[in-house]
């Protein structure tokens, strides 16, 4: 009883987990129309109308897919919205192209080379698109059988009879298995595909034959026929694969091999030019096709000069993808150079790149996104509030206005209140400082913090070799 | 000449020689391998293999197209999904004169059965009256050699739980076994001796 109850609470907690709110996670889309103009506010996404309609255009690009290796530069002021325009590119793309997104400083490990890490990034961008025969079982329910051990602990044992027109079999279930028909809720009656390598399980509807099980049933059940033959079916699907996992799996070292083989995860160029000749002669075929995605790199101007030709020279071959770099640097220097340069970046490279700049936003903007950030933290805000919190934003930054969202709300909530007021965001930006605030605090108390006796050396600088 | 005798003829063959059975090992070259076993008193098939590597991911296991099926070691790893030991399970066996498919479990009396050849799919097709089971057997012997199976061919009867379904085999076949078998005889094994004492 007592076990049965624990895996009823787990269950529950299994349903209803929340999902956690990040910094993007109110962007939907890019927010355009059909004849990619930018909609002022849309999609989670508000202003910054040029830059939107550039990436739009870009989007079109991808898709068409018949452009390889250029590359885009997303160019302005820290918070106005570059990482919030790629999240929304990704977004519109979907989930069949892929995008990768990186951040530049993430290629420098001990595990591979720089080059080595850039040369996996680009290919997870590529994915091939290829038909392949998998095993399905296709049948109505009979019954589902899932027995807990008494004692709580231990594996769960599972059966399912399944039965077409014709048959009728019993399969044993894997723990996996249990697992996502708990999920799925199947229950007899139900018409289900399992697809047998992956155990995806797809419920199709309720069999025609049980039609009169209930006298109220949802508006969205759908009933279909039983189906005939054989349970098990060989079925054509299509799948997307990068090229990077097709690597993988050929590059592994087989058997107990693997555990002296020192696997550093890269990869030999022998096993990624037999793939790429394999993945044209398919194409030719008309057994696959190179659908070209993304890699967004974040902070570009963290990557050295080293990586800086690596991908003047990457971009050229036509298997390479749309590279979109972000940074939010001025003139400064290349790292692992002496020199400046627009950006951090080299300049054959920057010749090679269209570039998308981004403006600051207005205030009306700034209180739109204040607006939809309290809609997504779930935090009810006075109209005088949201003034209040828009203005700082205008002075501080927008980053710091949202974080008051959050915090202001919690204030709130302390003094019973269901709306964040003026009173509490006063309180919040008493209790935290702003980064302009903190600087000055600093230089005010310079003499009391520690290590202070020492003379200030040269200028501080970034250290960048 | 077939097709398919002329790609046995080309496929890169070696064998051993293990007591009474005769291995033979066909590589066909593009990624496609088959391993025969010979029983050297009465010439005949005991097992036959197929492996078809797949292109993407690497090294495929070896499926069974004739004699049992390779035993499984209580593996840690249950599938997610797979057939309870006790549901029906079909083997293939060749002799002489006939093809043989043995289908155990199936506790049903032989009224129950209908075994009929279907033309269109060229696969022998089970059913059961009581719609306990259904089952579309390929025959790949025939297949290879674009013939379709005949009705008059198939007998079953059944025994201790056991349906034996047994397709007398056509002329064409028995030729091109023949010739095979020429074929396979004409392969020597490298000696025998074992290259490491084994302790």
């Amino acid at each position: 009883m007592a076990a049965a109850a624990a895996a009823k609470i787990a269950e529950v907690r299994e349903t209803t987990r929340v999902e956690r709110i990040g910094a993007h996670s109110h962007i939907r889309g890019l927010g355009l129309d059909e004849s990619l103009e930018a909609r002022h506010v849309s999609q989670g996404m508000v202003g910054q109308v040029a830059a939107r309609r550039a990436v739009g255009i870009v989007l079109q690009m991808v898709r068409d897919g018949r452009i390889a290796g250029r590359a885009v530069l997303l160019a302005g002021q820290p918070g106005t919205g570059k990482t919030a325009l790629a999240t929304a590119l990704a977004a519109a793309l979907g989930h069949d192209t892929p995008f990768t997104s990186m951040a530049g400083s993430e290629i420098y490990s001990l595990e591979m080379s720089k080059t080595e890490a850039l040369t996996q990034a680009i290919r997870k961008s590529i994915g091939v698109r290829i038909k392949e025969e998998s095993e399905i079982i296709e049948g109505e329910v009979v019954e589902v059988q899932i027995e807990r051990p008494a004692t709580g602990v231990g594996a769960k044992v599972g059966k399912l009879i399944l039965k077409t027109t014709d048959m009728e079999t019993v399969y044993d279930l894997g723990g996996k298995m249990i697992d996502s028909i708990l999920k799925e809720k199947v229950q007899s009656g139900d018409v289900i595909t399992i697809d047998k390598a992956t155990g995806k399980i797809t419920r199709l509807g309720r069999s025609f034959a049980r039609a009169r099980d209930y006298d109220a049933t949802g508006q969205q059940t759908r009933f279909v026929q039983c189906p005939e033959g054989e349970l098990q079916k060989r079925k054509e699907v299509v799948h997307t694969v990068t090229l990077h996992e097709i690597d993988v799996i050929n590059s592994r070292t087989h058997g107990f091999l693997a555990l002296f083989s020192g696997d550093t995860g890269e990869i030999k160029p022998e096993v990624r030019e037999q793939i790429n000749g394999k993945v044209a002669e398919w194409r030719e075929e008309g057994k696959a096709e190179i659908i070209p995605g993304v890699l967004f790199i974040d902070e570009v101007h963290m990557l050295d000069i080293e990586c800086f030709s690596f991908l003047n020279r990457a971009l050229e071959n036509e298997m390479s993808p749309i590279v979109i770099m972000a940074t939010n640097r001025g003139i400064t220097k290349i790292r692992g150079t002496t020199y400046k340069s627009p950006h951090g970046i080299p300049l054959d490279l920057l010749d090679r790149t269209i570039i998308v700049p981004t403006q600051p936003y207005e205030e009306k903007e700034l209180r739109e996104i204040l607006s939809i950030r309290c809609e997504e933290e779930d935090c009810m805000m006075s109209d005088n509030a949201l003034t209040v919190l828009t203005r700082i934003s205008k002075e501080t930054s927008l980053r710091y206005g949202m974080q008051l969202i959050m915090t202001s709300m919690l204030i709130a909530r302390k003094r019973k209140a269901h709306e964040v007021d003026v009173e509490d965001i006063k309180r919040a930006y008493q209790l935290f400082f702003d980064e302009g605030r903190s600087v000055q605090f600093l230089k005010e108390y310079q003499q009391e913090f520690m290590f202070n006796e020492m003379e200030d050396r040269e200028e501080m600088e970034m250290e960048t070799n | 000449m077939t097709d398919w005798l002329s790609q046995l003829k080309k496929a890169k063959k070696s064998c051993i020689v293990d007591g009474k059975l005769k291995k033979v090992h066909f590589d066909f070259g593009d990624g496609r391998e088959m391993v025969e076993e010979y029983n050297l008193d009465t010439n005949v098939v005991t097992r036959r293999a197929w492996r078809c590597n797949k292109e993407l991911k690497g090294e495929d296991k070896w499926d069974v197209e004739i004699g049992d099926p390779e035993p499984v070691y209580n593996s840690d790893d249950m599938p997610l999904i797979r057939e309870n030991s006790n549901q029906p399970i079909v083997s293939r066996r060749v002799t002489r004169m006939n093809l043989e498919w043995r289908i155990r479990n199936l506790p049903y009396s032989l009224e129950t059965y209908s075994v009929t050849a279907d033309q269109d799919s060229g696969c022998l097709v089970v059913r059961t009256t009581n719609k306990k089971y259904f089952k579309k057997l390929a025959i790949p012997d025939l297949t290879r050699l674009h013939l379709l199976p005949q009705q008059e061919n198939v007998t079953f009867s059944h025994k201790f739980n056991t349906l034996i379904i047994t397709y007398k085999k056509p002329k064409a076949l028995l030729e091109l076994e023949k010739s095979l078998l020429e074929e396979v005889e004409k392969v020597q094994p490298k000696h025998q001796d074992m290259d490491c004492k084994p302790s």
